[in-house]
């Protein structure tokens, strides 16, 4: 009996290392595909017989996505664009989800759930008459204009995440901070927050990975060098220069460099802040 | 008073201020003045649009329409093609990502050495921009260099390479492959937090009572679950349903429109055509669809909950 339980846990987990190891190939095998590719040459990539592992390695391919595009200026886009968005819902979204967290009033269930369900409307129905708007008041192909965008639908995910990090703050420290003769202000900014501080990280790392990654909004709201993103730029060299397969992989992968590094650095507790809502329902 | 913030005196006022009872109504100003002008006045905005005629490329054409972009679409057999895509895509890729998320979700949540690795591994994904995943799979299922050709040619799968994207037949499924690569760590995410929250307890019951492998997951795991499982699907479906990022960097809707979606027709119209009034009707009718989807979704939800 006893030996034969043994012997059915050691089954599953064996089964349980094969499913996760296949599940990992399936997500990093592509990911990897790329990066050799980008070390390869031109000619060993279109070739006859297929070259899994490079035969010859070159960095040809980035000094040709450096040097050779406008893709250091995307670059620099992307980043000015994504650190406004960040900016923006740091400041408003923090105090939001403090109100929501500490303070009952009249509306505030209501208007939680108007800061969910506005997430539901179409990218593209907001859109067209955002680019309409934006026209009109000269926004149109500007890094603010992208970003004032982006916190359209980035801004109540930021709020409902961080909301969730604030909740788990002990609040015992704040109303000693209280008693102590703290401001309502006070007692926000010199306790809440710094407690908070792995969420409020966790949530901005989170919208900021949203922001760089943004495609469709910044293909309709950027039309020029001086703010198009790299995502669009990139999109454009390839159906306008027929970019290269090593190059376009060159690209690819220094575009997603900031965002594994940013995703390693704090996924257990984005991990967190996103899953919490889902469970408690 | 403490003297850090009593000693500038717009920190006093603003302190003072929060010691008021409309504090949180001024915390929440500058966000909802946000999202207002951000997201609320263009959607009312949008669907006005919907009502007149608005194209860029022809400014001397404006003015109130009624329905009439409403009933061009009644007899515009590319809505009923992408409304069927749509349809076809979501659900494919849906189902395919539950199933995905909740063996991923099971395997990780046994907890055995190594696990968290396998995660970052397996979340990573998700976090990926759509334009590298589009291109990284183009490069994966090319007809003349695709690997994935290549390793099915091999194993004997395959006479020859295969044109995914340009086979009218196997665009759409290919699309859905690269989606469900794209979005199933995300059910893996909220699955497994749900996996945790099970008490061991109800396990270890049901092992005492003599219920097997299959009994716990069908009278324990699933039932407890519902919850997560239902809040995802939405979720996702939202998101797909209103995301024609990958179909347009991957196909651009086509061959012919074997991949068209809703989103994607109604984008494309905006801004290839500059159709604005068209598109605007596009999305109010997607967006139409979408609400009464997530409110009989819910409703259901719930009733088979109790």
């Amino acid at each position: 009996m006893i030996e034969s339980k043994r012997h059915r846990r050691m089954i599953a987990n064996i089964a349980t290392y094969v499913v996760l190891v296949s599940l990992s190939v399936f997500c990093i095998g592509p990911m990897v595909w790329m990066f050799l590719t980008s070390l390869k040459y031109e000619a060993d990539i279109v070739t006859q017989t297929m070259q899994y592992m490079p035969s010859r390695i070159t960095f040809d391919n980035y000094v040709a996505i450096w040097t050779q595009s406008g893709f250091p200026l995307l670059i620099g886009n992307s980043l000015v664009v994504t650190l406004l968005t960040v900016t923006i819902c740091v400041v408003t979204g923090t105090l939001a989800a403090y109100a929501f967290s500490r303070f009952a009033f009249r509306g505030r269930d209501r208007l939680m759930l108007g800061y969910l369900v506005v997430r539901m409307f179409p990218a593209v129905m907001v859109i067209i008459p955002l680019y309409v708007v934006m026209r009109g008041v000269g926004l149109v192909d500007s890094r603010f204009g992208l970003a004032l965008a982006y916190t359209s639908f980035l801004l109540p995910l930021f709020v409902w995440m961080l909301k969730g990090f604030f909740d788990s703050a002990p609040r015992e420290l704040e109303n000693a901070a209280r008693i102590d003769g703290s401001t309502r202000l006070g007692a926000m900014v010199r306790i809440v927050v710094p407690l908070a501080r792995n969420g409020l990280v966790a949530s901005s790392v989170f919208i900021a990975i949203a922001a760089w990654n943004e495609f469709l909004f910044a293909l309709m709201l950027t039309t020029g060098q001086g703010s198009r993103t790299w995502p669009v730029g990139l999109q454009l060299m390839v159906g306008e220069f027929q970019l290269p397969w090593g190059v376009l992989a060159a690209g690819g992968i220094l575009s997603i460099i900031p965002v594994i590094v940013l995703f390693a650095i704090v996924q257990r507790t984005m991990v967190q802040g996103l899953t919490a809502g889902a469970v408690k329902g | 008073m403490t003297s850090s913030a009593s000693r500038y005196l717009p920190f006093r006022a603003l302190g003072e201020l929060s010691e008021t009872r409309y504090w949180m109504y001024l915390l929440l100003l500058p966000s909802l003045v946000l999202i207002l002008l951000v997201i609320a006045y263009p959607t009312l905005y949008g669907m006005a649009i919907s009502f007149r005629e608005m194209r860029l490329t022809r400014p001397g054409l404006d003015g109130w329409v009624g329905f009439k972009h409403y009933a061009a679409m009644w007899s515009d057999p590319v809505f009923w093609i992408a409304l069927k895509n749509t349809v076809v895509w979501v659900t494919a890729a849906v189902v395919l990502e539950l199933a995905l998320g909740l063996l991923t979700a099971t395997a990780l949540n046994r907890d055995l050495p190594g696990t968290k690795i396998f995660a970052v591994l397996i979340l990573l994904p998700y976090f990926l921009p759509n334009v590298v995943a589009g291109h990284m799979w183009a490069l994966l299922l090319d007809p003349r260099l695709g690997v994935i050709n290549d390793i099915l040619v091999r194993v004997g799968i395959l006479q020859t390479y295969k044109a995914w994207f340009a086979d009218p037949n196997a665009a759409l499924a290919a699309t859905i492959l690269v989606e469900a690569w794209h979005g199933f760590p995300f059910f893996a995410l909220l699955l497994l937090a749900g996996l945790k929250s099970i008490p061991e307890d109800l396990y270890k019951a049901a092992a005492v009572d003599g219920a097997g492998v299959a009994a716990q997951l069908r009278l324990i795991t699933l039932p407890m679950l519902k919850t997560v499982i239902a809040a995802a699907v939405i979720l996702r479906v939202i998101s797909l349903v209103n995301s024609p990022d990958l179909l347009l960097i991957l196909t651009g809707g086509g061959p012919g429109d074997a991949t068209q979606v809703l989103s994607l027709y109604a984008f494309q119209t905006a801004y290839k055509e500059f159709n604005f009034g068209y598109a605007a009707a596009l999305s109010v009718v997607m967006f139409v669809i979408l609400m009464v989807f997530a409110v009989a979704y819910i409703r259901i939800s719930r009733i088979t909950k109790e």
